[in-house]
Parts: C-alpha cells; structure tokens; sequence
C-alpha cells in the first residue's frame, strides 16, 4: 500500500488508518467523523489529499491536445484559472472527473487516485507528438484547508500572498523560499484552499497549519462534507458508463470544438434524452441509506442510492440517488429500503448545504 | 489501549455485561466503539422481549457502517437506554456508563460461564 509523505503526522495524530484506492490514509483522527466535519463548517480543517493524481501536460502541443481530450472551452480558459471538467474517453465512458489548472505554457489536471493510472494510460493512448505527460503525484505533497476561517489562518502564514485571489483561480506563492502552489477550490463546499509543495516543505507547512489552529480531519469528514455539498465522487454519483446530463453535470460540456473527440456524443440527442437524474434525499426516519439501496414511490423502485451518510449540519441522514426523472418531484415523500427496513425520505434540491457568502 | 473495566464480563462479540443480582446491563466495548466511529443511531428491542443468549437484540449505525447487537445472556428485557435516542454519542463517549444500551433479567445463569473476563477479552482485542 503507498503512503503519502503525511504518513508520519497521522499517525503521531492517532488516525485510523484505511486503505484507500491503494493508499493507506486517515478515515479520522481521535475528534471523530462528526466533529471534524462540525471544525470545517466553523473554523477550518486540514486534509491530506497528498494521493491525489497530480499531472503535468507540456509541450508545444499541449494546448491543441487538451481541447482534444476534454470537454472545456479552451478559448475561454484565462492562465491562472481552474476548471472542473469530466475526462470521457472515445467509447463515450467517463474515466474521471478532475480539475484542470491553466499555467503560462503547460496544464495541470488533479485527479482521482482511484483511477490515477487508467486516466494517464488513456491519455497516452491518444497522446500527440509535442505532449508530455509527467505523473508528479510521488515527487509533490498536496494538502486542504477548507473552512470559513481558511483563508485568513492561510494569509496569516503567507504573508498575506493571496489577498485577493478568487474562487477557481491560483497562483505561486513562496513560504519560507519555498515554491507553493495555491488553488480556491475545494470539496467541501466550505471556502478554502488546496496547496502543491515540494516533498521537503511537507512536515513544515503541516506544522505551520497545525500551529495557526487547523484542525486535521480525515477522509470520512471529507465524505460527509461533500454529500451535504451535493458534490459527485467517481465510482458512486459519477460512473463508466452514466451520462453527464443525468448526473446534473450538462454545463460542463462547454465544448464547441470539432476537434474535441467526443464533440458529436456531447450535442448528440441521445445524452439529452436521458431517463434518470440526480437527486437529494432528507431522511426523515432513523438510519442511513447506503449505496445501491432502492428508492421506492408507491411500491415502484425509481431509483437507487449512489451515496449516503449522517449530516451533522442538518441533524438527520441524508442520500444522494439517481432516480427515473418524472419522479424527481421536490417534496415529495419516498421510501428507501435499508436492509430489512423501509426509511423516509424527502426529494430534495441539492445541495443540502450551501455556505452563506460574505 | 486503556484498561478494560475488571468488573465486567465480556463476549468476543464486544459487548460487555454489568451483572447485579439477576440483572445484566449490557452495553458495547470501548474497542468496539472505537472502530465503528461516531455512533448516530441505536435501536434495540422492546420490552419484555424474551432473548436467548446470542440473539439479535438491535442495531448500532455509525456514519460509516451498521453492525448487529447480539445479547451476551439469555434474558427479558426489562429497560433500554432511552438517553441514547437523542444522545447516541454517549456510547463513544462514555460506553461503560453514560452509554450502557440494554438490561435484561437474566434467564439462564449458566451463559454468565461463556462470557470472558477482562484478560481473557483483552486477548482478543
């Protein structure tokens, strides 16, 4: 299993450690699941997201071969910028979900660890000449500080280096002579930052951040956080082989490049005429629904959980689902069959959280 | 690891029982709520329900997983941990007082023989 160079803080921090998509990484710390989610929606937490793909496509052609292989507007993509976008290969399946940093003269894409190595065989696959692809997941560590207080406690320790940098946007920053790269973005549905440093700035800047009050928090407040943020995980809201569209995700096919390969799937009728769509649920009984769990109206299944956990910010369980689109009526009550019982549930609008802006 | 309260005994299903008289109070290990995580749900059987030893008596649901409760001692139940509705945490918090779940009036005197006491639970934790 690999470690990331974080490993040593969490154990001195007590986690409880997990394999993780091949990675052996923090679910919690000894504060729990539930208060550490409560630290991001108040303050600000700490997550090691060092396993997180991290690669570099260069060249001359670099340009010309991410218009090729995403779905983004590259024309509209300024330098400094970040992008969520969807990966889909020529067989029209989504590899991953990612988001795309534009530099001066190269990209950067940060990717899901689960599919870190099928994403970089499959670029390579349909790689031009004047491209290169370097994976610098092993040689950088990346870290969150997510949480209202986020960017002041990161200011603080950066000189106030980033005053004024919006959501979506980056740029190099230097701590202490150390080259660090700083992104608004996010997966918490909290503000915040996620930061790329050189392997030897690891153990300072997590000592920077514990000392300013940042709390460390795992991987199952991350989960936690982004459900109530109404925010996709591939492998459960995002699949192989699900349609964007029916996933909510339409606006990220911005494409209108004929050289993009998958131009004709996305302006095809048939994406648009998708059955299902993605949809919340408010549990109003005691239990959590989990993945695959049916979602039942009037004795007919409509759908199936993708995923579900406790929202400490709403004090009940909350599911994500896919469900036949007629049925996706707000309010409307539904049944979800948890093991050998049936829960209550509420259709909801998601998010079920979104923070209140400044 | 902290110490296991030496009063009790346990079951390798990480349930511990507090016996005073005929009565059995029964809760989970500290090990046991340790490595479910935060608890956010319990629920158990009703009263005056007859269970012979190793029944299901209930659930117990953290944010991450659901496990089965199996009654350590044949017996009645005679009062359930109402508290724990609205306050499931006490059993990460305190799971040996504060977070006790169950008790039942016991049936069968001779389960008391299979349960393990603390070094020989400590053994297989």
């Amino acid at each position: 299993m690999s470690k990331t160079i974080f490993y040593k803080q969490h154990l001195d921090n007590n986690a409880k450690m997990v394999d993780f998509a091949g990675w052996n990484m923090p679910i919690s710390y000894p504060l729990g699941i539930i208060k550490e989610a409560n630290v991001v929606r108040n303050s600000s937490g700490l997550f090691d997201v060092s396993h997180m793909g991290r690669v570099e496509i260069r060249g001359n052609g670099a340009e010309n071969f991410i218009n090729k292989i995403l779905p983004i507007n590259i024309k509209a993509f300024k330098i400094g910028s970040a992008k969520y976008t969807l990966l889909i290969n020529e067989k029209n399946e989504i590899l991953d979900d990612l988001i795309i940093y534009r530099f001066v003269d190269y990209f950067l894409l940060i990717i899901n660890a689960s599919n870190t190595i099928e994403d970089i065989n499959w670029m390579q696959s349909v790689i031009d000449k004047d491209v290169e692809i370097n994976d610098i997941t092993s040689k950088t560590g990346m870290l969150a500080i997510q949480g209202p207080e986020a960017i002041k406690v990161f200011n603080s320790i950066s000189n106030n280096d980033i005053k004024g940098l919006g959501r979506y946007k980056f740029k190099n920053i230097s701590i202490e002579n150390n080259v660090v790269f700083v992104a608004r973005t996010g997966y918490t549905g909290e503000d915040g930052v996620e930061i790329i440093f050189k392997l030897e700035f690891a153990s300072k800047i997590w000592e920077l951040l514990i000392n300013n009050n940042v709390t460390p928090c795992g991987l199952g407040a991350r989960d936690l956080l982004r459900i109530e943020a109404g925010l996709h995980l591939y492998g459960h809201e995002i699949k192989k082989e699900s349609n964007p569209i029916e996933i909510g995700l339409k606006r990220l096919l911005e494409s209108n490049s004929s050289n993009y390969i998958n131009n004709d799937y996305i302006h095809s009728e048939n994406i648009k005429n998708g059955l299902l769509t993605m949809t919340g649920l408010l549990v109003t009984d005691r239990g959590i629904p989990r993945e695959g769990n049916e979602i039942i109206y009037n004795d007919l299944i409509i759908g199936k959980v993708t995923s579900g956990t406790h929202s400490s910010t709403l004090k009940s369980s909350i599911a994500i689902g896919m469900i036949k689109k007629d049925f996706n009526i707000i309010n409307n009550t539904v049944r979800i069959k948890v093991r050998d019982k049936f829960l209550n549930a509420t259709i909801t609008k998601l998010p079920f959280y979104k923070r209140s802006k400044k | 690891m902290s110490e296991l309260p030496k009063n009790l005994k346990y079951s390798k299903d990480h349930e511990w029982v507090n016996i005073q008289d005929n009565i059995a109070t029964i809760g989970i290990t500290l090990h046991a709520a340790e490595s479910l995580g935060d608890i956010v749900y319990i629920e158990v059987s009703s009263l005056n329900k007859e269970l012979k030893q190793f029944d299901k008596f209930g659930e117990i649901e953290s944010v991450k997983a659901v496990s089965d409760l199996f009654i350590p001692v044949s017996g009645k139940v005679v009062q359930v941990n109402e508290e724990l509705e609205s306050n499931p945490e006490y059993v990460n918090d305190d799971c040996y007082e504060k977070g006790w779940i169950i008790k039942v009036e016991i049936t069968n005197l001779e389960d008391l023989t299979t349960l393990l006491d603390s070094s020989e639970y400590k053994k297989i934790i």
